[in-house]
């Protein structure tokens, strides 16, 4: 027994959060984070005290009309928000949580949780939940690549080799060895196709040698040629210099949002704006589908697209903004900036159209 | 398209014109592999369209509903299309711009080795009807 309560001791001593007892107003107990906290903060501790009976007091009062409130009663355990000012001036913020340990001795017990710790757990979970993402939109891509390689090209290939072993083979008459040959020729030029779409999707070579804007262009002609929905490129970014990274990024965010719009808005139009202001370039992505309501936590996309997350994170990297406009009805716009300087050491590229 | 493709291509024309007269389906078309490298199978003839963005496609070997006929020399028909998501197999983008909900389509082939030069597609709008097999019946005779 004796055992046991050294370990709550130890616990209550080491907690990460800081926690104080008081019985009337005279501070019984606290545990070392909180003595840490006391000795850093320009603070009374019965204004601590005070703050939480003020607290019990209101969701006691019978006047309030909020006593007895059903949604009172599922409140998680008294949150109080708290800014805390230390001695050197440096603000911190608290949650404190207490609870009336025995109301006949008025002894209550406070606990301190720092909200930045627990800002920075949410942080964490969320990169956690992107890294997953990341990595599942990793393995799907290379499962497509895989599968179109496996359905379209080989068996292309393979119906082409059948189709060369059949005027090895067959005795054919002039019009079989034609429709034969056609076939082969179509064959080709179908897996032809196949490999250059699959390379755009992967990555667009012209990227590289070609800029951004042909890149896009050619990105938008074979998704009108597969969707049916229109595209525009608007390109007034002549003489523009853009590193290689945000070249990528640019792409890949209109990839994804077009994909995006495809996929969830019913779109006709897509158009995609390429323009240069004095000190950014500004990429826009404006469909005239269905629109969502956008949460109005800005964090959060609705959930509608880890993939438009994961672009933020990429965007934010290289010092861009990125923001989506929609609502109901009214279609989307995603729009990203990213600054731009005349002297960039990076390498270079000149965009001309 | 070639010179010599024009009698086809009127042939088909007439095909899509016979089927959608004579049945209640809201829309009927026809898509045809040109002659020429790079032998784009596009839609040549259709009825019942709301619009106009059929001609932008081009269909693709193995993907969506038509594609996958002109793959395989298979019929298909799908009545839950419009559910399908733009990545599906099965995603058709005609059914899409049109608002088709039920689709049928049939291969178009070519003596000697009955290869698949086309495909023939026909649909119903807001679930007027469902497709089944006598709808590829229909069609498949339609082409003979």
């Amino acid at each position: 027994m004796l055992e046991t309560n050294k370990w709550i001791q130890k616990f209550f001593d080491r907690s990460s959060d800081a926690l104080l007892i008081f019985q009337e107003d005279e501070l019984v107990l606290s545990n070392q984070l909180a003595r840490e906290l006391l000795d850093q903060l320009d603070l009374k501790l019965t204004y601590l005290l005070q703050v939480a009976r003020n607290k019990i007091a209101q969701q006691q009062n019978v006047v309030d009309n909020c006593f007895n409130c059903a949604i009172l009663d599922h409140m998680p355990n008294h949150i109080i928000p708290l800014t805390l000012t230390t001695k050197t001036g440096q603000k911190l913020h608290y949650s404190i949580t207490y609870q009336v340990l025995d109301e006949e001795n008025e002894v209550l017990a406070i606990e301190l949780k720092s909200q930045e710790a627990l800002h920075r757990a949410n942080e964490l979970a969320q990169q956690k939940q992107l890294n997953q993402y990341v990595n599942r939109a990793y393995e799907d891509e290379r499962k497509r690549i895989s599968r179109d390689l496996h359905d379209s090209i080989a068996q292309g290939l393979y119906s082409v080799r059948m189709g060369i072993q059949r005027i090895e083979n067959e005795k054919l008459s002039s019009d079989e060895l034609q429709a034969i040959a056609e076939m082969v020729e179509t064959q080709l030029d179908d897996t032809l196709a196949e490999v250059k779409g699959m390379a755009l999707e992967i990555r667009p070579s012209v990227l590289d040698s070609f800029g951004l804007v042909a890149a896009l262009k050619a990105l938008t002609k074979r998704l009108q040629e597969n969707s049916g929905v229109g595209f525009t490129v608007i390109n007034q970014v002549n003489g523009t210099h853009l590193s290689d990274d945000v070249k990528s990024v640019l792409y890949r965010v209109a990839q994804e949002a077009i994909s995006n719009a495809l996929r969830h808005a019913n779109p006709t139009e897509i158009t995609i704006m390429l323009v240069t202001h004095p000190n950014f370039i500004s990429l826009e992505v404006i469909d005239d589908g269905d629109g969502f309501e956008i949460n109005s936590n800005k964090d959060d996309y609705n959930g509608h697209s880890m993939g438009l997350m994961n672009m933020n994170e990429r965007i934010k990297a290289l010092n861009g903004t990125f923001n989506i406009d929609s609502a109901l009805g009214e279609g989307t716009t995603v729009m990203v900036r990213f600054p731009i300087t005349k002297s960039n050491h990076q390498k270079e590229e000149t965009i001309n159209e | 398209m070639g010179v010599e493709q024009a009698p086809v291509r009127n042939r088909y024309q007439e095909v899509v014109t016979r089927l959608y007269h004579s049945s209640n389906y809201d829309f009927v078309g026809v898509a045809l592999r040109e002659n020429q490298s790079p032998h784009l199978t596009r839609w040549i003839h259709v009825l019942g369209n709301t619009n106009e963005r059929w001609r932008r496609i081009v269909l693709r070997r193995g993907i969506g509903l038509a594609g996958l006929v002109v793959q395989t020399g298979q019929p298909f028909l799908n009545n839950e299309i419009l559910q399908l998501d733009y990545r599906n197999q099965f995603y058709c983008p005609i059914a899409r711009l049109e608002q088709l909900t039920n689709v049928v389509a049939v291969p178009i082939t070519k003596a000697p080795f009955n290869q698949v030069v086309g495909v023939l597609l026909a649909g119903y709008r807001e679930h007027k009807k469902e497709m089944n097999d006598q709808d590829i019946q229909k069609l498949s005779q339609y082409l003979h």
